[in-house]
Parts: C-alpha cells; sequence; structure tokens
C-alpha cells in the first residue's frame, strides 16, 4: 500500500474490533488482560511511530515513548494477575 | 517550507515542549490507571459489578471516531508539509467532526449514566470512571479549540501558520488517541 497512514489505521481498526471481539469470548481472564493490553500497546505505539512520526525521530524519543507502553501495561497486567 | 532536522534530540516532530507536556500528561494517567488496578484487587467483585454498568458499545465506537480523527490529522499534516493548504483545511475539518462525534457520544453515555444514579458516589469504580474520562473530555475540547484556532488561521488570505505550529497541534491531538487508548480497556474491557 502506498499510503502508510491508510494502512496503519486498517490496522488500528482492525485491532479495535478484534479486542472488543475477544473480550466477549469465555478465555482465561488473565490471557484476557494480557491480549487485551497487549493490544492497547500495539496500537499506543502505531500512533506514536506512525502518526507523530516518531520513527523520524532521534532514538531518544523512540527509546522513551517504547519504555513508557511496555512499563504501564507490565505494571496493570502483573497488578491484575 | 523550512525543513527540521527531527534527528535533532532536541527536536521530535512538534518541538521538545509539546512532548514535555505530553509525557506529563501520559504519566499522570498512567499513574491513575496503575492506582485503578490496585484499588480493583481490594474489590474485584465490586469493580466487576460496576464495571459491567458501562456499555463497551460506546467505548468501542468512541475509539473508531478518535483514531479516524488521528488519521485525518495525520493526513491533514501530510498536505500541509506538501503545500496542499485546500486538502490540509479539509482534513483538518474531518479531525475536528471526529473529535465532535466523540464528544457527542461521551455527552449522551453520560447523560445515561446519571439518568440511572451512576454518579461520582455510586462506586469507587464510578469515581475513577468520572475523574479519568471527565480529564480526558477536558482534553478533547482544547483540541478541538486549537484545532479550530488552526484552522482558522490556515484559511487566511496571509496565512501565518507554520509548520511547528501545526506539528505541535497535531501531536496534541494525537495524545487524546493514546490517552484514550489506554482508558478504554482499562474502564469498558478487563476488570
Amino acid at each position: 500500500m502506498k499510503d502508510k497512514n491508510t494502512l496503519t489505521i486498517l490496522i488500528l481498526f482492525v485491532l479495535t474490533i478484534s479486542t472488543a471481539l475477544v473480550s466477549n469470548f469465555g478465555v482465561d481472564w488473565n490471557w484476557l488482560v494480557l491480549t487485551i493490553m497487549g493490544v492497547s500497546a500495539i496500537k499506543f505505539l502505531l500512533i506514536i511511530f506512525e502518526f507523530m512520526e516518531i520513527k523520524k525521530a532521534h532514538s531518544f524519543w523512540k527509546f522513551i515513548t517504547i519504555f513508557y507502553v511496555v512499563a504501564i501495561v507490565l505494571a496493570i497486567v502483573l497488578i491484575l494477575d | 517550507m523550512k525543513q527540521i532536522d527531527y534527528k535533532n534530540i532536541f527536536y521530535p516532530p512538534g518541538g521538545i515542549l509539546i512532548w514535555i507536556v505530553i509525557f506529563l500528561e501520559l504519566i499522570t494517567f498512567g499513574i491513575a490507571l496503575i492506582a485503578l488496578a490496585i484499588f480493583s484487587k481490594e474489590d474485584p467483585e465490586g469493580y466487576h459489578a460496576s464495571r459491567l454498568l458501562l456499555n463497551p458499545t460506546y467505548g468501542a465506537v468512541n475509539t473508531i471516531f478518535l483514531l479516524s480523527s488521528g488519521y485525518f490529522m495525520a493526513t491533514s499534516l501530510k498536505h500541509f508539509k506538501s503545500g496542499n493548504k485546500k486538502k490540509s483545511s479539509l482534513f483538518l475539518k474531518l479531525t475536528i467532526l471526529g473529535g465532535t462525534l466523540f464528544l457527542i457520544l461521551k455527552s449522551i453515555e453520560y447523560y445515561q449514566k446519571i439518568e440511572h444514579g451512576l454518579g461520582m458516589d455510586y462506586s469507587t469504580f464510578f469515581n475513577f470512571y468520572w475523574l479519568l474520562t471527565g480529564f480526558h473530555v477536558i482534553h478533547v475540547l482544547v483540541g478541538i479549540v486549537i484545532l479550530t484556532s488552526v484552522y482558522f488561521g490556515l484559511n487566511k488570505t496571509k496565512s501565518t501558520t507554520n509548520l511547528e505550529d501545526f506539528e505541535a497541534s497535531t501531536a496534541f491531538w494525537h495524545m487524546c488517541d493514546l490517552i484514550w487508548l489506554l482508558l478504554f480497556p482499562m474502564l469498558y474491557l478487563i476488570l
């Protein structure tokens, strides 16, 4: 696909709909939390890297954004475990 | 158009000041979400029962509205950079429309919650719900005001809107998406 923004939004839509559907399945609660928060982290990074163009920025900004989302999601998953 | 060296550590897209604001906001909301997770461990059944009183469809549709408006914003910036102000302006309008639809649906949701007596004092979960989503709504409102001002600036006969201002406004708008992406699963799906 030529336009990366269009590809990104399509992936974001698919991930959002999948998350909403997965939450209705009778899967193990721990796996559900991990899956839903993991997908949210991927969506978060897609927006930061593609829409906010952090992919063009200095490595410091790439590192700090990845660190933030991994830390928050991991903390929530571990607390709720 | 002025070229910006994005590889410079002091100039991420939008400028360092807006990124300091973004990180302060993300850290604040992050701490609040961690607090929500900790509190929910003390009364999992109560939090789960309260969470089931929310309508995840509203949350999912609002996610689609915000993601779409984020896409329109990124496209508007792309056209602004290529010097196509007409298209940039059109996508900016669509961005504002996405934000407005989000606010309309949120207002409907708020109205229904108040009608059913699910206010802040209903439970600790609803305390978190109103505070977190309320502060997020304020950010969306501020974002719409900023984008409206950029829109009018862009459409002036002698436009003074520069790339730095446009990118900073874009970054602020995307920040609203980012916060919502963390709020939505926590409040509507997993507790």
